[in-house]
C-alpha cells in the first residue's frame, strides 16, 4: 500500500484513539454540535417539505382568482362579471366559488369553507384529495372535511352536524369524506361543500360568489390574461396561481428564516465554544504533542491529526444531527417546530411530511454547520501543531 | 565523526527583550559507537546542546553536522525527517503516554512513516522480546512499574533503528538499581554499535565503565577543568 496513504490511515487510527481517550470532552462537544445541527436541519427539512406540500396541493388551485374589492376590502362578486371576461381569448372556463370562514363559537374554532361549483374544471383534483371513494361532485348537503376540522367537530361515529346561517337557523350537513393526510397543510381546517350549500350557509345570493375562478387554456398565458382581466374589471383583485404559491413560499420562508437566524446564533455560540475548547490545550495535550513532535511527527502530521479529530467529531455530529432531524420531521411530524412553522388558524394541521433530501440540501447544511466548525478550529489546530518539540525535554 | 559541532551558538528570542544566549561557541566531536555524558547543573545549556544534537533545531550560528548532514542548511521539515531517521530519544521521566498501551507507545515514531500495522507489530514485538517486556504489551503504560517504563522508553527510542540515542536525564527519577539496569542496557546498545549521548550529573551515569567521555557544560560553554 502507498506509504502516504498508510501514513494517513495511521494518523486517523491515532486520532480515533485520542478521541476515545478524551471521550468525555469530545462526547460533550459532539452532543452539543449534534443538537445544533439537528435544530438547523429540522428547520430546513420542514421548510422544504412544507413548500413542496403546498406546491402539490396548490397545483389543483385555479390558475386565476378574481375577487371584487371595495374600500380596500373584499366583497361578493356578481356572476355577471364572469360574462364580461368571455371576450378574452384563451380563457377555458370561468366558474364561481365561495371561499369563506365560519367561526364555531362552541368549540372556538375557525373553519375555512369552500363552496365548489359542479362544473369547476379542477374540482376532480379536490376530489382526488379525499380519502376513499367519495362521489364527486358532492351532492346537496354533503361535505368533505379536513382531519383537524373533523376532530374538532367530534363527529365519530355520527356523520351529521349543523352550522348556523346568518339568521341563526341551523343548516344540517352530512360528512361524505375526509381529506387525505398528505394534503393536511392546506386542508386541516377546510370544509368543502357544493356551491349552493355554501351560499346557503353564508346567505350569499345566487347571483353572487366570493371569487370567480378563471381557467386558461395555456398556462404560459396566465400573467397576460390576468392583466387583461384587471383592465376589464378595474374594481377587482386578480390573483394568479404562481402568486399564491409564491406567497406560501414567502410565508414559510419568512418563518423559517426567522427561526434560522435564531438557530444560526446558536451555531455561532457553539463555534465560540468550539474555539475555546480547541484552543485551550491542556498541559497533557501540550505534552503529548511535544512528545509526538520530538519523536518525528511533523507539524503537518499534528495538523492532520487535529483535523481528523475535528472532522470526525463534526462528521459524526452531522450524521447524528441530520438523521435525528429526518426522523423528527418525517416520523415526528416536526413536533418541536409545528407551532412556529405551520398553521394560521386555531386548527393546527397534524402533518405527514416527506422532505425531499437532496444532495443540494445536505451540502447546504454541511456548509452552514460543519465548515464553520472546521474553520474556527483551524487556528487552534495550528497553535497545537506549533507546540515546540523541545518542550518535551527537561529544560 | 558522527556528531560534529563547531563554534555553535544558540540564542533564544533573538532581538527581543527576553533574549537568552543558551550556548556560546561550543565545539564538540563525538565518534560513532561511543557513549558520552554531558554533565552540568540545571540551566547550564545541556538540554539546548541535546536539542541541537537531536536535530530539534539548528544553531543560531556555527556549524552542526549530525550523521553527515549540516543542520543549518536543512529546513524545519527536513530537520524532522533527518531526526526520525537518525535519533532515538529517551526522556527524563520517559515521557510515555500513560493512556496508550505499551505497544502503542513503542510504535509512535513509526506512525508518520506510513509503516503498516503488521510491520509495526513485528518490530515492536522484537524489541519487547529483547527488553523482556512482551508480557506487558497490551497493558496501559500508566499501570506498569518504573523499570518496565524505562524499557518501554528504550524500545520506543530504538524502534526506528537510529544510529544515535540521546537520553535526557534518564536516571533522575530512578532508584540506584534501576539506574544501574538502565546503564547496562545502554552499554549493551553501545556494544551493538549505537552512539549514545546522555545528559546527567548522576555519578551512577558519569562514572559508569561504559562511558567513554564526560563533557562538562557550564554557562552555555564546554567546561574545561
Amino acid at each position: 500500500m502507498n506509504a502516504a496513504f498508510e501514513k494517513h490511515c495511521n494518523i486517523l487510527d491515532y486520532a480515533l484513539s485520542a478521541l476515545w481517550r478524551r471521550r468525555l470532552k469530545n462526547g460533550g462537544i459532539l452532543m452539543v454540535f449534534a443538537a445544533v445541527i439537528f435544530l438547523v436541519a429540522s428547520f430546513q427539512l420542514v421548510t422544504s417539505a412544507l413548500t413542496e406540500t403546498a406546491g402539490k396541493v396548490l397545483a389543483a388551485a385555479p390558475e386565476i382568482t378574481v375577487q371584487r374589492m371595495s374600500a380596500g376590502r373584499q366583497e361578493a362578486i356578481p356572476l355577471a362579471y364572469g360574462d364580461r371576461l368571455h371576450e378574452i381569448f384563451g380563457i377555458r372556463a370561468t366558474v364561481p366559488r365561495i371561499w369563506g370562514y365560519y367561526f364555531d363559537e362552541v368549540r372556538g374554532a375557525n373553519y375555512t369553507v369552500l363552496g365548489v361549483a359542479p362544473d369547476m374544471p379542477q374540482a376532480d383534483g379536490l376530489g382526488k384529495a379525499v380519502s376513499g371513494s367519495v362521489p364527486w361532485p358532492l351532492g346537496q348537503g354533503r361535505v368533505v372535511l379536513g382531519r383537524a376540522a373533523a376532530a374538532t367537530l367530534e363527529l365519530q361515529p355520527r356523520q351529521l352536524f349543523s352550522f348556523f346561517r346568518p339568521d341563526l337557523s341551523l343548516k344540517p350537513m352530512t360528512v361524505a369524506g375526509v381529506f387525505r393526510p398528505e394534503t393536511e397543510l392546506l386542508t386541516a381546517d377546510l370544509i368543502a361543500m357544493p356551491l349552493a350549500d355554501a351560499r346557503d350557509l353564508f346567505g350569499i345570493p345566487a347571483s353572487q360568489a366570493t371569487d370567480l375562478c378563471v381557467y386558461v387554456a395555456n398556462p404560459a398565458e396566465i400573467v397576460t390574461i390576468a392583466e387583461k382581466i384587471s383592465k376589464i374589471l378595474p374594481d377587482t383583485r386578480v390573483l394568479t396561481r404562481p402568486q399564491i404559491q409564491k406567497t406560501y413560499q414567502v410565508v414559510f420562508g419568512w418563518r423559517s428564516g426567522f427561526a434560522s437566524v435564531c438557530l444560526l446564533a446558536a451555531l455561532a455560540a457553539f463555534a465560540i465554544l468550539a474555539w475555546d475548547k480547541a484552543s485551550g490545550l491542556s498541559p497533557e495535550e501540550r505534552r503529548e504533542i511535544a512528545i509526538l513532535k520530538i519523536l518525528g511527527w511533523e507539524t503537518s502530521d499534528i495538523l492532520a491529526l487535529r483535523f481528523w479529530e475535528g472532522g470526525l467529531v463534526a462528521g459524526l455530529a452531522f450524521l447524528l444531527g441530520i438523521t435525528l432531524a429526518y426522523f423528527h420531521v418525517v416520523f415526528g411530524g416536526a413536533a418541536l417546530f409545528k407551532p412556529v412553522l405551520v398553521g394560521w388558524s386555531v386548527l393546527q394541521p397534524t402533518l405527514s411530511l416527506a422532505p425531499p433530501v437532496t444532495l443540494k440540501e445536505v451540502l447546504l447544511l454541511l456548509a452552514f454547520t460543519v465548515l464553520p466548525y472546521l474553520a474556527v478550529t483551524v487556528i487552534p489546530a495550528w497553535r497545537a501543531a506549533s507546540v515546540p518539540a523541545e518542550s518535551a525535554l527537561s529544560g | 565523526m558522527l556528531i560534529e559541532l563547531e563554534n555553535v551558538t544558540k540564542v533564544y528570542n533573538q532581538g527581543r527583550s527576553n533574549e537568552v544566549q543558551a550556548l556560546t561557541e561550543v565545539s564538540l566531536a563525538i565518534a560513532p559507537q561511543t557513549m558520552v555524558c554531558l554533565k552540568g547543573p540545571s540551566g547550564s545549556g545541556k538540554s539546548t546542546l541535546l536539542s541541537i544534537i537531536g536535530c530539534i533545531f539548528a544553531p543560531t550560528s556555527g556549524r552542526a553536522t549530525i550523521a553527515g548532514k549540516p543542520l543549518a542548511r536543512l529546513p524545519d521539515r527536513f530537520l524532522t525527517v533527518h531526526r526520525r531517521a537518525t535519533i532515538g530519544f529517551i526522556f527524563q521521566r520517559f515521557n510515555i503516554l500513560p493512556a496508550l498501551s505499551v505497544a502503542e507507545n513503542i510504535v509512535l515514531p513509526l506512525l508518520p512513516l506510513g509503516v503498516s500495522p503488521k510491520a509495526r507489530r513485528e518490530r515492536a514485538g522484537a524489541l519487547m522480546d529483547q527488553l523482556a517486556i512482551r508480557h506487558r504489551e497490551h497493558f496501559p503504560a500508566g499501570q506498569i512499574s518504573g523499570g518496565e517504563l524505562q524499557r518501554v522508553a528504550i524500545a520506543r527510542a530504538l524502534i526506528n533503528d537510529p544510529p544515535i540515542i540521546l537520553a535526557d536525564e534518564p536516571t533522575a527519577h530512578l532508584d540506584s538499581r534501576l539506574s544501574r539496569e538502565f546503564m547496562q542496557i545502554m552499554a549493551d546498545l553501545k556494544a551493538a554499535g549505537k552512539t549514545i549521548v546522555i545528559t546527567s550529573h548522576d555519578p551512577l551515569v558519569t562514572e559508569h565503565a561504559a562511558i567513554d567521555r564526560v563533557i562538562g557544560v557550564k554557562d552555555g560553554r564546554i567546561d574545561v577543568p
